[in-house]
């Protein structure tokens, strides 16, 4: 069993090589400690230097019995090869089964560390845990929203076998309108 | 934000566009609307306009030794019996006795009142570069001199402009020159339209001798009466001739209208704040449009000094982005029934010394007079029961030993064992009244589980569609924090969620702590495991006995909240509900 995510790499900050700020040609890899042989990877991003930015989106599945999920940014060298410029291990707990809803965006940064263990720039994600309506079916919410009765499509949830999560907001906006 | 440049201590900062790293879009307005707000409510509606004075020195004295002055200017009102209130600092300029600010100090016109402005100048320590203007400690810094006028005065000039000779303090008259100051004033308008542009330069012009020019754009927009009035600068890119800037975002307010024309000017940076001009050239907004449909540069010019002729240089501009936004103010949201909630949480440990002795914090005084948090709760109070939507605070108490012996680190403070909901402001007095009768004093200080509370209710109104909600925790403290690391390990895992946290300090301890927590030096906070605070969420305000010279409470607690709002929605892409948005439709 596994969820799927749908993970965001943003950006990156104040990358550094031999304490000199990156040149360039960053990509980012991500991986699941539970599922090592899928390894996402983003396109390259040659001009932003040190403060690269990649709004790429990867689809990945997280097992239910992963811990981490393992972000690495990388610059290439030359010929076919890379060097690692720093990595962060994010607790898959810091997105799912925490405060917020599952279904939910959430912007998340974490600090990467090099090879030598010392803090190299930060990497900005965000993340949306994708639930499939097969496992779950949807979390109850009031069946009214601000007064108004709502007739809801089962949208996410954790578990609960009651319906009625949320409705679309453009929706909600016509309904203000009238 | 961004402020990573800790080599440069700051100097090389963009400043006035708005620089946007990730979903932090920083709001490009100047005036607060929703201080205005308020005050509008409060009946003060037709009797003033907001006006912003954007503020210029020339001659200023050279206090540095082996460089120049490091200036930045404190504005400040001056209140009945001379009492000084600070309206605003501008940014610090480094090495430059000729300074002219970006940061404008916003000031409500009031027709009938005379205001008394004084504007002190001061040269600021290197050891302090970077650091938030507004934490700087003046009496640190050495003083370059001072002028005063009315406002009436600047507004009433034909060209809105007064220029003051600076004097040493109390009017004591050396007869050394210390330098002028000049003042512009120009209303200000409200701004929704704002753009967001990439620029980029190819070609530039080789000013260092042992390496390639460190250029940065500054922008400045030409003014009716004559004279331009710089509006933003861009961050300096080391070291390169083929520069692109971050995206520089100006909102209506800062470039008038799209014909007017702006003045681009690109400098090589010195950190001897001899920045030697590479060239410049004069487009408005809508000539900027025109270059990156058109995909195609534009030549910068180089003033000459004895033809009149210019001379056309190889570097070129591109606009590599041109987007235009609808921003929506804070305002905008608020009366389209977006809803603030206000939680309120009080600090009983035994920092704030013993309820029964009169010098503690929480002395209760049998004659009636109010203890300091008894003071702060009355002063915040009265902003926040205004911009609460149902005047219900959930409050609580922490670091006291409750009723039945254990310390308790976040306990309902109205004593009720079920509901930690008060209501309004003679309610939370009510409970910390009766909370400091059955709740002792104790310890260690720990914010984290009032903060963590305050973010499971946050986050479970993100669980309804259409999260219409936001939420303030204020937490009223004596500042001092056991476990720093435990409270920012709270705020960051907080950082993504409709959650603000005004951290409101009494008496008069050390809060250096706090401005830690405060991230407004650009270093975002970090947590123990390594993630990173997706936004700064944290306002410290303290609320020190009576000083001269303190910005008033409801301007200090406003400050940062708009801001905060609106980068939580816009990163969301929530919009204002256009029904109850009646400015939209003109």
């Amino acid at each position: 069993m596994s969820r799927s995510i749908e993970i965001t790499i943003i950006s990156s900050e104040n990358l550094q090589e031999n304490k000199k700020a990156l040149k360039g040609n960053t990509f980012v890899t991500v991986q699941c400690d539970g599922n090592r042989d899928e390894m996402s990877t983003t396109k390259v991003d040659s001009e932003g230097g040190s403060y690269p930015s990649w709004n790429e989106k990867l689809v990945m599945d997280v097992p239910l019995h992963a811990r981490f999920i393992t972000i690495e940014v990388k610059c290439k060298t030359r010929g076919n090869s890379s060097s690692s410029i720093g990595m962060a291990r994010i607790p898959v707990s810091d997105f799912i089964g925490g405060y917020v809803p599952e279904n939910q965006l959430q912007f998340l940064s974490y600090r990467l560390w090099d090879n030598k263990v010392s803090r190299n720039g930060i990497v900005n994600i965000s993340i949306r845990v994708k639930v499939s309506q097969n496992n779950y079916c949807s979390n109850s919410m009031s069946s009214a929203v601000n007064g108004v009765p709502v007739t809801g499509v089962p949208v996410a949830g954790n578990g609960s076998t009651r319906v009625v999560t949320g409705i679309p907001a453009a929706w909600l906006n016509y309904q203000r309108n009238i | 934000m961004g402020g990573c440049l800790s080599d440069t201590k700051g100097a090389k900062e963009a400043v006035g566009g708005g620089s946007q790293n990730q979903n932090q879009i920083a709001t490009t307005s100047n005036s607060n609307d929703a201080v205005e707000f308020f005050y509008t409510s409060q009946g003060f509606q037709p009797l003033f306009t907001q006006v912003q004075l954007s503020l210029s020195a020339c001659n200023l004295l050279d206090l540095d030794i082996a460089s120049k002055s490091d200036p930045m200017v404190v504005v400040y009102a001056k209140k009945e019996g001379g009492k000084l209130e600070e309206l605003g600092r501008t940014e610090v300029i480094t090495n430059c006795l000729n300074p002219e600010w970006i940061h404008k100090i916003t000031i409500a016109f009031q027709f009938e009142i005379v205001q008394p402005l004084v504007f002190l100048v001061y040269d600021i320590d290197t050891a302090y570069h970077g650091v938030a203007t507004k934490t700087l400690k003046l009496k640190d810094q050495q003083f370059l001199g001072e002028a005063s006028c009315t406002l009436s005065e600047i507004v009433t000039k034909p060209s809105r402009r007064l220029t003051l000779k600076l004097q040493s303090k109390r009017g004591n008259s050396s007869q050394r020159n210390l330098g002028a100051i000049t003042i512009h004033a120009e209303e200000t308008v409200a701004a929704k339209t704002a753009v967001e542009i990439i620029f980029r330069c190819s070609h530039l012009d080789n000013k260092d001798t042992f390496s390639k020019s460190d250029p940065f754009l500054r922008i400045s927009r030409m003014v009716e009466s004559g004279g331009s009035v710089p509006i933003c600068k861009t961050e300096v890119i080391d070291n390169n001739l083929n520069p692109k800037w971050k995206p520089v975002c100006l909102n209506s307010q800062q470039f008038g209208s799209k014909d007017n024309p702006l003045v681009i000017e690109c400098f090589d940076f010195n950190s001897s704040g001899n920045h030697v001009l590479i060239g410049k050239l004069q487009k408005s907004v809508a000539e900027l449009e025109k270059l990156y449909q058109e995909k195609t540069g534009t030549n910068f010019v180089m003033p000459s000094t004895h033809h009149k002729q210019e001379k056309v240089l190889k570097g070129k501009l591109f606009v590599d982005q041109y987007c235009e936004k609808e921003q929506f103010s804070f305002i905008d949201y608020i009366s389209s029934g977006f809803e603030l909630n206000f939680m309120v949480a009080v600090d009983f440990t035994a920092s704030n010394g013993n309820p029964q002795q009169s010098d503690s914090l929480h002395y209760i005084d049998v004659s009636g007079r109010l203890n300091s948090y008894q003071k702060a709760i009355m002063e915040v109070g009265e902003v926040i029961q205004f911009y609460d939507s149902d005047k219900r605070f959930p409050a609580w108490g922490f670091g006291g030993k409750i009723p039945g012996g254990t310390i308790s680190h976040c306990f309902n403070l109205n004593g009720s064992p079920s509901s930690s909901e008060v209501v309004g402001v003679e309610g939370i007095m009510d409970a910390y009244a009766g909370a400091l009768r059955s709740v002792s004093l104790s310890g260690p200080t720990l914010f984290g589980p009032v903060i963590n509370m305050a973010a499971k209710m946050a986050a479970e109104s993100l669980s309804s569609y259409n999260s219409t909600k936001y939420f303030v925790l204020l937490i009223i403290t004596d500042g001092v924090v056991t476990d720093l690391q435990e409270t920012i390990n709270a705020i960051v895992k907080a950082s993504d969620l409709p959650l603000s946290i005004l951290i409101v300090g009494v008496g008069n301890a050390n809060f250096t702590s706090m401005e830690v927590l405060d991230a407004d030096n650009g270093r975002r906070l970090e947590s123990s495991t390594g993630r990173v605070a997706t936004r700064d969420i944290v306002q410290f305000v303290p609320i020190t006995e009576v000083q001269s010279g303190h910005i008033s409470a409801v301007q200090a607690l406003l400050e940062e909240l708009p801001d905060q709002f609106l980068t939580f929605m816009r990163s969301r892409d929530i919009s204002p509900f256009p029904s109850h948005f009646p400015h939209s439709s003109s």
